[in-house]
């Protein structure tokens, strides 16, 4: 089965993991709630794994997946 | 702090509390859907409520087509009715009721006829005879051509003028002229001049499903043929028959006799599946006080439409809307509690998808004004507590709306509680229990009403801050509630069992349910041994807002009233006080599962009046204040302090705590040392407005910064220069935004998410 990812954020080089002191890159990640997992790419540090949610998507795609699912 | 298990879909036990009797019951308290009193009276069931709006609208298509559904003849009908809906119009009891007759004869007269199917209007296979005239064959003749049946009419009289005369010999010229061309254009077969004897009735009966006669024409084909008139047959020939005195007589029992032609044409029990005929009773409650136009529009020589639309205008739309006008959350939700309350016993029981009764169930302040407030006590609090103690119990309640205040009540019960005797006792005979909103948002009065309790009561007073269990009850936690009543048990008794001072109405109800101790309210305590020196009241007049924890407890009402009258307060009377009163938004913690409700519940309690507000729930006081209004808790008064401006989520729990730390110090003399948090941390103001809508607190930020201090995981974004870090505390991920400082940090922004995100592969 083909992988789907249902959001994808480039870190465009803007960001950089201050503990490996390298540049985010895009990776694959994956969201977890309620027994349900989304795989996602967001930006990812290539060295220690750390995944950035922005504020944005936090506030927006995450929020109404977490409510649609919290009413399943 | 320990943490709340989120739901896991795995583990699903199902414990029903309620059962669906149970909710039959409830559901059927609600009168809204009950009919009109001039509904219920009239056996036709006709829709008078209805007709009358559209008339007074002047919409007399409409209201002719509501009036035609009751009867093929309106004009025979509306002059030869008795008209049972204007005895039952409520408008009677203050004044005239409505000229419902004389409106729909004005219906009749100019109202535009419905059209009927026309010539692609399927007929039905079975045919039906009609043997002999009067008022019932004519309207059973309508009634079963409205059903699309082939019907043949036989009758003596010798053309069709004659057979309406007959049936109608009381209508005026005009109005014979209008029933006979409603007559004409239905398609009804007639053959006239006929005798009608048994053996014309042999004769065309072959090939006839249904059969039916006048009374009179009945009784010559079967001598001896009786009525059975809860189906209008002569059974033993399966023969429709009917007739009596009266065109209301006649008409009701066509549309009878309709239902058992229906139920012969498909060789079924005519008996069988009718539902209910006839007047009915009804239960519906409507508030009479808004009534104003109570003299009849004067009737000379019938309603010209002007008049009509006048007099239907008069017509009150008789409905009970009680619950709604007083309930913010019902008023949210546009719905009346009746419906309400089976959509969301079946968003726990029948639902398997989507749960959308979720956010109303959570949405409810549990109140209880409704029971107040409705004519027949209906309570919507127990179905929306039960229905969320169903979905814990299935486990299928989440945990975010209702998690922070649960972490919260935690907090209260461990880190900020403290149980102590006062200094220099064995035993008290008292203790004072100011309940966790007291301590969060008014620590000063907390401290100054224990301070003075000491001093003033003998049997020495112990000192309880911590969470009475409210919360998790209303969050239907009922296992959480299970031990928080277990816990308040053995830490009284540690205490020899005194008698608990509540100083709130909701944690006097809650402890006095669930545990085994004798409570009384401050308040009462203070009407006792009369109001410290010092006490004052406000010096302009101010309005009483009642806690919903003081519901059915008038005692509890007028103690705090006459308490605040002493202060030399003027209290303005405002409309839902008392028992009445609605709920400010915290209740049933709407105010975490749903702001924009409790947010509608707090300027629903505001609006009965522009004075300062008095309460005696600091919960309340808080919420009013929170939206500009001047207001105090009546201890605040007692006390001479005023708690000023509503805090923070953070500074609630930072007033708990440091109240806890503060009377140990200074009363019990235990000095409890202060962590250092080892790093300056600051936020701008813009952070701490974000923080504390998203419920974020300086803590949650401070395991953030911890976090980071001791990983080093974070990022930099280049474009808004802000560095950025995380830590995931129990079932939530929270982020800050922060740049550093000399020696510490500044905050800029503060989210989370409950999500968890992880790397993959």
């Amino acid at each position: 089965m083909q992988d789907r990812t249902y959001y994808v954020i480039d870190p465009q080089g803007k960001l950089k993991c201050r503990k490996c002191g390298v540049n985010l890159v895009r990776g694959k990640a994956k969201f977890m709630y309620l027994d349900n997992g989304f795989p996602v790419e967001l930006p990812v540090c290539p060295v220690c794994g750390f995944v950035y949610v922005p504020e944005e998507l936090a506030l927006g795609k995450v929020l109404s997946v977490e409510k649609a699912l919290e009413d399943k | 702090m320990s943490q709340i298990q989120e739901r896991g879909s795995t583990h699903v036990y199902h414990v029903n509390r309620i059962s669906k009797e149970e909710i039959d019951t409830m559901t059927s308290r609600c009168v809204y859907e009950q009919p009109a009193y001039c509904n219920a009276a009239c056996p036709l069931k006709l829709d008078t409520k209805a007709m009358l709006k559209a008339a007074a609208e002047g919409d007399f298509k409409k209201a002719l087509a509501i009036y035609e559904k009751a009867t093929p003849f309106p004009l025979i009908l509306s002059m030869g009715c008795e008209a049972p809906c204007e005895k039952k119009c409520r408008l009677c009891e203050k004044g005239d009721g409505i000229a419902i007759r004389d409106i729909e004869t004005a219906l009749a007269k100019y109202g535009e006829q419905t059209k009927s199917g026309g010539v692609f209007r399927m007929k039905k296979k079975k045919t039906v005879a009609i043997f002999g005239s009067g008022l019932f064959p004519l309207f059973l003749a309508g009634e079963l051509e409205k059903k699309a049946y082939p019907v043949t009419v036989f009758c003596e009289e010798e053309n069709i003028d004659g057979f309406l005369r007959s049936a109608a010999p009381f209508l005026g010229e005009e109005a014979f002229a209008a029933e006979l061309k409603r007559l004409k254009g239905m398609d009804i077969a007639f053959e006239f001049g006929c005798g009608i004897t048994p053996e014309f009735f042999e004769e065309r009966r072959t090939g006839i499903d249904v059969l039916c006669a006048s009374e009179a024409a009945a009784k010559r084909i079967f001598p001896g043929a009786v009525c059975s008139g809860d189906i209008m047959a002569y059974e033993p020939e399966k023969l429709i028959m009917g007739g009596g005195s009266g065109v209301m007589a006649a008409a009701f029992g066509a549309k009878k006799a309709a239902l058992t032609a229906d139920r012969l044409a498909q060789k079924l029990d005519p008996r069988n599946t009718r539902g209910e005929e006839g007047a009915c009773d009804t239960r519906l409650y409507t508030d009479l006080s808004a009534a104003e136009k109570l003299k009849r529009v004067p009737n000379d020589s019938g309603y010209t439409k002007e008049q009509a639309i006048e007099e239907a205008g008069r017509c009150i739309q008789c409905h009970c809307d009680e619950c709604m006008k007083s309930c913010a959350f019902l008023k949210h939700y546009k719905k009346y509690p009746g419906l309400l309350s089976r959509e969301i016993y079946n968003n726990t029981q029948i639902i398997m998808g989507d749960h959308q009764l979720n956010k109303p169930m959570n949405a409810c302040s549990l109140c209880g004004q409704c029971t107040v407030v409705c004519p027949n006590g209906f309570d919507m609090a127990h179905v929306c507590h039960i229905a969320r103690q169903n979905m814990v119990s299935t486990d299928k309640m989440p945990l975010a709306p209702h998690e922070f205040a649960l972490m919260d009540m935690l907090f209260s019960n461990g880190e900020a509680y403290l149980c102590r005797k006062q200094p220099g006792f064995e035993q008290c005979h008292y203790v004072f229990f100011p309940g966790c909103q007291a301590a969060a948002i008014a620590p000063a009065t907390v401290r100054a009403a224990y301070e003075d309790l000491c001093a003033r009561l003998d049997g020495g007073v112990a000192l309880m801050l911590g969470c009475c269990g409210a919360i998790c009850d209303w969050a239907g936690r009922f296992e959480m509630h299970d031990k928080v009543k277990d816990f308040m048990d053995a830490e009284l008794a540690k205490l020899g069992d005194p008698v608990v001072i509540a100083g709130c109405p909701t944690c006097k109800r809650e402890l006095g349910a669930n545990t085994k101790a004798e409570l009384t309210g401050i308040w009462d305590v203070l009407s006792e041994i009369g109001l410290p020196e010092g006490a004052k009241g406000l010096d302009r007049p101010a309005a009483m807002h009642d806690s919903c924890g003081a519901r059915g407890d008038e005692h509890t009402q007028q103690t705090v009233r006459a308490i605040a009258e002493k202060l030399g307060c003027t209290l303005v009377e405002t409309e839902y006080s008392g028992d009445r009163s609605p709920c400010c938004g915290y209740g049933g913690l709407t105010a975490y599962a749903n702001r924009e409700v409790a947010h509608e519940m707090t300027e629903k309690c505001l609006e009965r009046s522009d004075a300062p507000y008095i309460s005696y729930c600091m919960a309340c006081r808080d919420r009013f204040a929170r939206e500009g209004r001047e207001s105090r808790h009546i201890l605040e008064l007692v006390y001479g302090t005023d708690a000023g401006s509503p805090p923070d989520i953070s500074e609630k729990r930072y007033n708990r705590l440091s109240l806890k730390n503060e009377l140990l110090r200074d009363i019990w003399g235990e000095e409890v040392e202060k962590v250092e948090l080892g790093y300056k941390l600051e936020f701008t103001d813009e952070a701490l407005k974000m923080m504390d809508e998203r419920m974020i607190l300086k803590s949650d930020v401070i395991a953030v910064m911890d976090s980071e201090r001791e990983t080093g995981e974070a990022i930099e974004d280049a474009d808004t220069g802000y560095i950025m870090a995380r830590k995931r505390s129990g079932n939530v991920t929270f982020w800050v935004a922060y740049t550093e400082t000399d020696g510490g940090y500044l905050v800029h922004r503060a989210y989370s998410h409950r999500m968890n995100v992880v790397r993959r592969n």
